[in-house]
């Protein structure tokens, strides 16, 4: 895949970042473990799209997302009004996300599962938007996708009862899904997503280039190899939290 | 991470900056400048992420520049995960943050309603166990794995 190539050269992008993004956007293109190569790519339109979205904008300023009629600006014709309202609320209004809207959206022949992958493809494709936008980057085209069907995997061992959609418990982070693990207690923020095992390694591999490898993050007095020390990567990591209103 | 990582490293941080609250000197080189940048590129135009990234250019210079775009990357998802799959805090971390996430208004945003509150003697296990942290990263964390690796 050639992308990720024209970047400037005043702006020394490590490799393993580019090398990250490549990858990201090779995995997008693909049939994944619920949705086609086209829907992807779609999803990952919209989740581009959506901080131009005008209703987005309206609905994010109203007392309750519920309050709120309208039509969101979508950017491509393949994705329901169900789901591109999905791939903006992550995008726009995440905080405001609750369990009973994802049971209500995702339902039928929509799953846990779908929502998972979409969300794990929205908030991927954001943070590398968001970095290419504080380096004042034109953003990288979306990839072309590609032919194949969806695998329908779902990890037997996912469990419900922690969040919002069943994630795989620590312990049961083994055989095929061993990779998952970050140390004994892996966080709920990396099993988060593990219902597809494959949003979880992408966050890993974008995770080990733009902040750390996630094995590393316990490790507080290491040299970490980046130009910023430990203290000015937590203080920029804890201020664009603070300003999202994550609590986590 | 932000107290964890100063404590470990003997950083005086003042952790207002976090909320961006604090005045001056935070305590880590750049501080202002990086949180205006993070600032910036969270919620403000072009002008307001060219000249915030300008900042930290002239302070730290681009190879910091560019990591610092990486970690609002990297963050501006994990908060969306975060929400979007309504994971509360790991108990050991609502445990020994519970005293700075009230001191500095974390416990006031919406989504702490994923995480039950701490109160009693897990609040005074708590603050004990804060005051380990440097320690206890020592003792758990990923060096402690790779101790023991080595030596099976």
């Amino acid at each position: 895949m050639n992308a990720f190539t024209n970047l400037p050269t005043e702006m020394p992008v490590r490799e393993n970042l580019t090398s990250a993004y490549r990858d990201l956007w090779d995995w997008i293109a693909g049939p994944g473990n619920w949705w086609t190569g086209a829907e992807r790519v779609a999803i990952a339109a919209e989740a581009r799209g959506a901080r131009d979205c005008e209703f987005c904008a309206v609905r994010k300023e109203a007392l309750s997302p519920s309050m709120t009629e309208g039509t969101h600006t979508t950017v491509q014709d393949i994705l329901s009004e169900h789901m591109v309202d999905a791939v903006h609320r992550i995008a726009t209004d995440a905080t405001r996300i609750t369990q009973s809207w994802i049971e209500e959206t995702f339902s039928g022949d929509l799953t846990d599962a779908h929502y998972v992958e979409l969300l794990g493809i929205t908030v991927l494709v954001i943070s590398v938007d968001q970095f290419y936008r504080a380096l004042s980057i034109p953003l990288e085209p979306l990839p072309e996708p590609r032919e194949g069907e969806p695998s329908r995997y779902r990890p037997s061992t996912a469990e419900s009862g922690v969040g919002y959609i069943p994630m795989i418990p620590a312990d049961l982070l083994v055989g095929d899904e061993a990779d998952l693990a970050a140390g004994p207690n892996t966080p709920n923020v990396v099993r988060a997503m593990s219902l597809v095992p494959d949003c979880v390694r992408q966050m890993q591999n974008v995770s080990a280039a733009q902040y750390l490898p996630v094995k590393q993050i316990a490790t507080l007095n290491m040299d970490v190899g980046r130009a910023l020390d430990r203290a000015q990567i937590e203080l920029v990591a804890a201020r664009v939290s603070s300003i999202n209103e994550c609590f986590y | 991470m932000l107290r964890a990582s100063s404590e470990t490293n003997k950083q005086d941080v003042d952790l207002r900056a976090v909320m961006g609250q604090a005045e001056g000197d935070v305590g880590v080189k750049g501080g202002a400048e990086l949180a205006a940048f993070a600032e910036a590129t969270v919620t403000g135009g072009d002008n307001a992420i060219t000249t915030t990234r300008e900042g930290v250019l002239r302070v730290l210079g681009p190879e910091a520049t560019v990591d610092a775009a990486g970690v609002i990357g990297n963050f501006e998802r994990m908060v969306r995960i975060a929400d979007g799959s309504g994971i509360p805090l790991d108990k050991p971390v609502a445990l020994v943050s519970a005293d700075i996430r009230e001191k500095i208004g974390i416990d006031e945003f919406a989504s702490s309603r994923n995480t039950p509150p701490v109160r009693g003697v897990q609040r005074v296990i708590g603050r004990i166990m804060s005051k380990m942290l440097p320690l206890m990263f020592k003792l758990f964390g990923p060096e402690r794995e790779k101790r023991d690796s080595s030596t099976n």
